[in-house]
């Protein structure tokens, strides 16, 4: 035991001396931070004002009503040149030049088809400007709805009048009781269970590959197998790395707690206007009974797959082999991502209740389903009970080929021989 | 294990001797048994019905060319890998060599560090695994990191270090448990002379304070200045062992050394002549020559003075420990390599 400990603390400590270590956790809180603050400062950018003419060949009021209408809080200004429909090409390549010489960004063709069919044309330098084409496209469509209106005798006014925007709001039954948290929430909460579960069990099994690889490239690996049981060495590098996740994970788990919380300090910090929700990003609350589920399932779901990269480690010679072999572990880790959608949609399904029973995707594919909706106790015990009893299977496994594995160097190892290492 | 404490009645010695044949057929002094180990590899057999003993305090030659199976025997004496027969008893019990790894000090012929870690956590951490306790880990890597001048570098990243620095951490991390048993496999392969030089003096100055010592090597004449017993294996099996001078006496014949002006090449009607040499190997340099049963060396010199040639050596001596291995085994297995010998030499 007190041989495992030593294990865990080299580990622990050279990981998180490590500078990518020091990287990585810096970089998650800054992510984060910039989730909230980019999409304000966007919003609140004054924008660099756009410069376009409108080439008016409808013969009427059309090209000055598009005018008057970008004249309010738009950045895009605009003025008006009435031509006739044959010499529209004319004075096209004239104003081509000018947005060749950057004293114009573009112009705006309008014809009669544009009431009568909806079609007009831009051309212009800033196409690829989300933006500016969404603007442009809204006034237009504003245009052509109050001139289509007046033709049979409508006043735009009475139908802004009757539009009224419709707001439905979501909310979550769990356990028989109406919640305080939306729909939205709820979504938002399981797809964030599902980011960090992926993201994490991936992470950290990869490392633990990557130290069982070190080990066996260095050769350090048959000085320590001299003093030190394959399952000591096994067992100190799965839970040294582990604890390496956590020590991450909670202290971006605290950062994103302290920056939601002082969300108007930072904001303020950068500049960007302080609104009353915090931004686009609406926290759902969470519960800690749904903490302490998502904390369960990484640890197992990590020490499962941590195991078998490190069965894969022990089989490679090299870190491009170890890649390589990983990809079938990865696969199973796949899995359940692809069919996250199915599990939303339907998290009682037949196929969100299967895979939250299989253990390779359960420990991804249930806290999911319990960010999402209400699990039937039996269902819980069971997926539990089924991912830990292959969890000991499994390391028995890994155990077995580790052993056998960190000391062969040459060809990998077929099914076969596999079944030997496993005997032996 | 070493006598049982001071409690014991005068007869100790008496109760001891009779005890041990109920556990150890072999002697007690003996720090390592082998009995009859062998190690089987799909398609071949890397150890055969091999058995020895390496007495207390011993420096002992394990011998052979590459692929004799000598790391095998090593690997199976650490308990890394297990031999499918035969028995292996370390300091006169059933215990593993993991078990007793702070007892041992094992340099494997695959040597490798962490090269990310600094050299003085590395220390510290390698004699934890082998169970020494933290503070006195960290008092011994401060002594001997200083003793092999490393003072400077003991903060900094293995990687930071030249290739003979990283075999002096490496070997500073065999010994600084203070072993009473050294296991080096192929210690001086790869070592530049300074370190090596340095370790001999290092693995000596241990032995003389009463540890024993276990190397192998293919090298005859390191063996031969540094061992007093050895075993010579040969494609897994064990062609001799015992004391080297013993050895020497038992199956060295008569040798000479000559050289002469212009060569070997200028001997060949001398070395032909059979009632004087059964035979002899030539090197470039020298002849090394068996003489044949009650020849007189002095005929050999007059014969070879006969032939006009200037004699620049001529040394009477016992076989060297290489001449006696060539005999015994033939030249191509002398020279075998490890081809068929795979996984590990």
């Amino acid at each position: 035991m007190r041989k495992i400990w030593v294990v865990i603390r080299r580990e622990f400590v050279e990981k998180v001396r490590n500078k990518w270590f020091i990287i990585s956790t810096v970089l998650g809180p800054v992510l984060m931070a910039s989730f909230i603050v980019v999409p304000i400062l966007m919003a609140g950018r004054g924008a660099t004002e756009r410069h376009v003419r409108i080439v008016d060949a409808s013969g009427g009021d059309f090209g000055r009503e598009l005018a008057g209408l970008l004249g309010g809080p738009v950045p895009v200004r605009a003025d008006v040149v009435d031509v006739d429909l044959p010499n529209i090409e004319i004075v096209a390549d004239s104003l081509t030049a000018l947005v060749g010489e950057k004293t114009l960004d573009g112009y705006l063709i309008v014809t009669d088809a544009t009431v009568s069919d909806g079609t007009a044309e831009y051309r212009g330098s800033n196409v690829s400007s989300q933006a500016d084409m969404r603007i442009l496209q809204q006034v237009l469509s504003e245009a052509v709805l109050t001139t289509r209106l007046a033709r049979v005798g409508v006043d735009r006014s009475v139908v802004a009048a009757a539009q009224i925007p419709v707001r439905m709001r979501t909310v979550s039954i769990r356990g028989g009781e109406v919640t305080d948290s939306s729909g939205e929430a709820a979504f938002i909460l399981a797809y964030a269970v599902w980011m960090l579960l992926y993201i994490t069990i991936l992470l950290y099994g990869v490392q633990v590959m990557g130290a069982v690889v070190e080990e066996k490239t260095s050769r350090i690996i048959e000085v320590l197998v001299s003093s030190l049981r394959p399952f000591q060495l096994l067992a100190g590098k799965i839970v040294g790395v582990g604890a390496v996740g956590l020590f991450q994970l909670s202290i971006w788990g605290l950062s994103a707690w302290w920056l939601y919380r002082r969300r108007a300090f930072v904001l303020e910090l950068v500049g960007a206007p302080v609104t009353g929700s915090g931004g686009s990003l609406g926290f759902p609350e969470v519960a800690i009974g749904t903490v302490a589920i998502v904390l369960a399932y990484f640890l197992l779901g990590y020490f499962l797959y941590a195991a078998m990269f490190a069965a894969v480690a022990a089989m490679s010679n090299s870190e491009a082999e170890a890649r390589q072999a990983q990809i079938p572990v990865v696969m199973l880790l796949v899995l359940p991502t692809i069919l996250m959608v199915g599990i939303l949609q339907e998290p009682d399904g037949t196929m969100a209740v299967a895979l939250s029973l299989i253990p390779f995707c359960s420990p991804i594919a249930m806290p999911v389903r319990w960010a999402a909706v209400t699990v039937p106790p039996v269902e819980m015990a069971a997926s539990l009970a089924i991912l830990a009893v292959t969890l000991v299977l499994v390391i028995w496994l890994a155990a077995r080929i580790y052993r056998v594995g960190i000391l062969m160097y040459g060809k990998r190892p077929g099914p076969r021989e596999l079944v030997r290492w496993i005997r032996a | 294990m070493a006598p049982p404490p001071v409690w014991l009645p005068v007869c100790s010695a008496n109760w001891l001797i009779d005890l041990s044949h109920l556990w150890a057929p072999m002697s007690l002094d003996g720090i390592i048994e082998l009995q009859g180990i062998t190690k089987r590899y799909a398609g071949h057999i890397a150890v055969r019905d091999l058995s020895l003993v390496v007495p207390r305090g011993a420096v002992y030659g394990l011998l052979g060319p590459n692929g004799a199976g000598k790391t095998t025997t090593i690997r199976m004496i650490m308990n890394i890998i297990v031999p499918d027969q035969g028995r292996i008893r370390l300091f006169g019990s059933q215990g593993s060599g993991r078990d007793l790894s702070h007892l041992i000090g094992y340099l494997p012929e695959e040597r490798g560090l962490y090269r990310k870690m600094r050299v003085f956590d590395l220390l510290v951490f390698l004699a934890e695994t082998k169970g020494v306790p933290r503070r006195s880990a960290k008092e011994q890597a401060d002594r001997w990191i200083g003793r092999l001048g490393l003072t400077d570098w003991a903060s900094k990243p293995v990687n930071d270090l030249s290739k003979g620095m990283q075999q002096k951490v490496q070997f500073m991390a065999t010994i600084l448990h203070e072993p009473e048993l050294l296991i080096l496999d192929e210690p001086f392969s790869g070592f530049d002379p300074v370190n090596t030089q340095r370790m001999k003096d290092v693995v000596v100055e241990l032995a003389q304070r009463g540890a024993t010592v276990l190397f192998s090597t293919h090298i005859m004449e390191q063996a031969e200045k540094l061992c007093d017993s050895v075993c010579i294996i040969s494609r897994g099996r064990k062609v001799l062992d015992g004391r080297v001078s013993e050895i020497r006496r038992e199956h060295g014949a008569r040798n000479v050394i000559l050289s002469v002006d212009g060569g070997a090449a200028a001997l060949p009607s001398v070395l032909a002549d059979r009632s004087l040499v059964t035979r002899a190997d030539q090197y470039p340099q020298y002849a090394e020559i068996e003489l044949a049963p009650g020849a007189d060396p002095q005929r050999l010199l007059e014969a070879v003075m006969r032939q006009g040639l200037t004699v620049r050596r001529f040394e009477v001596g016992e076989a060297s420990l290489h001449k006696i291995f060539v005999d015994l085994v033939g030249p191509d297995a002398a020279t075998a390599r490890a081809e068929e010998a795979l996984p590990d030499a």
